[in-house]
């Protein structure tokens, strides 16, 4: 087009704001979310190892070998033996996957049971005194000590494990989503809903509920990441999954008097709980970083 | 202010009495008779008679549980079923380790978690302030007795710059005492750092947006005096309240870190009473945990209106 006599056309300046590159799909969120890939591949390695640990090698991990007790990591022992001759390898590997039933378990019970509590809470106003006040006194329990002294009084099993976490867990939980829906009962469209007659049952289900998905799901990671270590914590002081199932914490309870000489039969649970907690966390920070913008830079 | 202090330490009876209750009711709500749960699986029923008598399990609930509350509030926490040693007495003898390594746990954490939050939230976004963040993220997944062990194993073993394990009270010498404890704190700290750190970095990051730091630099003040003065004390709220908080972390590694370091403080008292199942033990140890970290965390709040003249309630 011919430039009229007069007129000066603006020159093309580069752009200052490159444009965000939208990158749509699963692989396009991972790929925007490096951190969220990385916890997210080494989570899914341990819990194909925990499922497929009869295929990979290893020999019955509550096998008795006298004959081959305490031997160093070799060709046939990976990660050697303990003190009554039993695989290290097979038991560890067996060990991901009460760690991860544990984990998994605990951040899915725990996130409903605080769901439901917190929705009651932040939408019933006088069962909100009652139940926060009952929860104060759960949070000054310290989670630990709460789960030991329930642990102390069942039996060992991993179900009670499961159970004597999550409750120390509750509280949290409950308390996130209360606040959440505290903050949520002031918006405009609740108000809009609820001048237009909308029943409190379905602004749960359609407004508010949707709404906490973001927190409740960052926070079932560190729930997890945090059951894991308390379920090594109790195996490891005597309070948890019973001696027989071979478990993380068990292994090191176990390896515990022989450590100075014989380290690597802590080292290897010790090594394989690391990472995986660290999976979990990634896997938490990063989608904190994607679901939450505003708090992706701050924490 | 002193009125608000009143309030506050009167708000805290309720949630004393609700801990109180629910670890006291613990043992009722595990299944089963809770005589049986407590004298074990090879236990007669004569031994189940005598702990359900000498444990008054035979009365009515809330008979039981004024008795115990009236005892507590004398100072009495109930006899060990094993030892026949009163609890109070048992704790007593045991206190003094656990209560250094927390101390001492404590004072190292924010010698080392603040400086770094600060760094990280003044050079933030730089490689200094990701590997401070990657380390925190570190030492969130590592457990404390991974670490305990890692520790012990460089440091006492191998380099044998510190003892392996043991506790020497204070009373023999502040060196001695204090070489013991070096190793456990810096273990237990390790969860208790990145907490602080990463808190300390998001409160700074607020802070240092305000106009008033923007005014201090314009005034020339030095970068120090803006960050740790300027900024920091801006910033303490959230910092003191999650050193507050991150107690109840202290508490429950604290019974792990003595296991592998050895240390003979509550938290062997805990192990022990668990494997013999001496519940008034645990009961015990559990409500004064408790009621410690409510205390802490009363203290913080009144220190708030101490520290913030902006608090006024």
């Amino acid at each position: 087009m011919p430039v009229p006599q007069g007129l000066v056309i603006a020159p093309q300046l580069p752009d200052l704001l490159l444009p965000v590159k939208v990158r749509r799909g699963i692989f396009g969120f991972l790929r925007n979310h490096p951190t969220v890939a990385v916890g997210g591949a080494l989570l899914l390695l341990l819990v194909l190892i925990g499922v497929f640990a009869p295929y990979l090698g290893t020999v019955d991990p509550t096998a008795l070998a006298p004959a081959k007790r305490t031997r160093a990591p070799s060709a046939d022992f990976w990660f050697g033996t303990d003190v009554l001759g039993r695989d290290i390898y097979s038991r560890v590997l067996y060990g991901a996957r009460v760690s991860l039933t544990v984990g998994l378990s605990v951040a899915a019970l725990a996130s409903l049971a605080g769901l439901a509590i917190g929705l009651v809470s932040g939408f019933v106003r006088w069962a909100d005194g009652i139940v926060m006040r009952f929860m104060d006194g759960l949070m000054s329990i310290p989670p630990i000590l709460l789960a030991v002294a329930l642990m102390a009084l069942t039996r060992g099993s991993v179900g009670n494990v499961i159970l004597a976490i999550t409750v120390a867990e509750i509280p949290r939980v409950s308390r996130l989503v209360r606040s959440v829906v505290l903050s949520l009962r002031e918006q405009p469209y609740v108000d809009a809903a609820v001048a237009s007659g909308t029943r409190a049952p379905m602004i749960i289900l359609r407004h508010i509920l949707p709404n906490t998905m973001a927190p409740m799901l960052v926070q079932a990671t560190y729930i997890c990441a945090s059951a894991m270590i308390v379920e090594s914590i109790l195996s490891f002081i005597g309070a948890g999954t019973p001696p027989t199932i071979p478990s993380w914490g068990n292994i090191m309870a176990e390896g515990r008097a022989l450590w100075q000489v014989k380290p690597y039969i802590v080292f290897f649970p010790a090594a394989f709980l690391s990472v995986t907690v660290l999976a979990v966390n990634l896997l938490g920070d990063g989608l904190r970083d994607a679901l939450d913008p505003r708090m992706a830079k701050s924490l | 202010m002193v009125s608000y202090i009143l309030r506050r330490i009167v708000a805290t009876l309720p949630v004393m009495a609700i801990v109180a209750l629910f670890v006291f009711s613990l043992l009722y709500i595990a299944p089963g008779d809770p005589a049986v749960v407590i004298a074990g699986d090879q236990a007669s029923p004569a031994d189940v008679e005598r702990i359900r008598q000498s444990l008054g399990l035979d009365r009515p609930f809330l008979v039981q549980f004024g008795t115990w509350v009236w005892h507590i509030l004398h100072g009495d926490l109930g006899t060990s079923i094993f030892t026949s040693l009163p609890v109070s007495a048992l704790i007593a003898q045991r206190i003094e380790p656990t209560l250094s390594l927390m101390v001492i746990t404590l004072i190292l954490t924010i010698l080392i978690a603040v400086p770094l939050g600060v760094v990280a939230a003044w050079k933030a976004g730089s490689w200094v302030d990701r590997t401070i963040m990657g380390f925190a993220v570190f030492g969130f997944s590592v457990p404390v007795f991974v670490v305990g062990y890692v520790l012990a194993y460089v440091f006492a073993l191998e380099l044998q710059w510190l003892p392996v394990q043991g506790y020497t009270p204070l009373a023999q010498g502040f060196w001695p005492w204090l070489q013991n404890l070096i190793l456990p704190a810096v273990a237990l700290g390790c969860v208790y750092i990145a907490l602080i750190a990463r808190i300390t970095r998001a409160s700074m990051l607020e802070v240092l947006q305000q106009d008033y730091i923007r005014t201090a630099r314009a005034k020339g003040l030095g970068q120090r005096s803006i960050l740790f003065i300027h900024a920091l004390k801006n910033a303490a709220v959230p910092i003191v309240t999650v050193i507050g908080i991150g107690v109840a972390l202290l508490i429950g590694g604290a019974v792990v870190t003595e296991s592998v370091f050895a240390i003979p403080g509550l938290g062997r008292l805990t192990i022990d009473a668990i494997l013999r199942r001496d519940y008034p033990v645990i009961q015990g140890i559990v409500l004064l945990f408790s009621f410690t970290y409510v205390l802490v965390n009363l203290m913080v709040d009144v220190t708030y209106t101490l520290v913030d003249p902006r608090i006024r309630y």
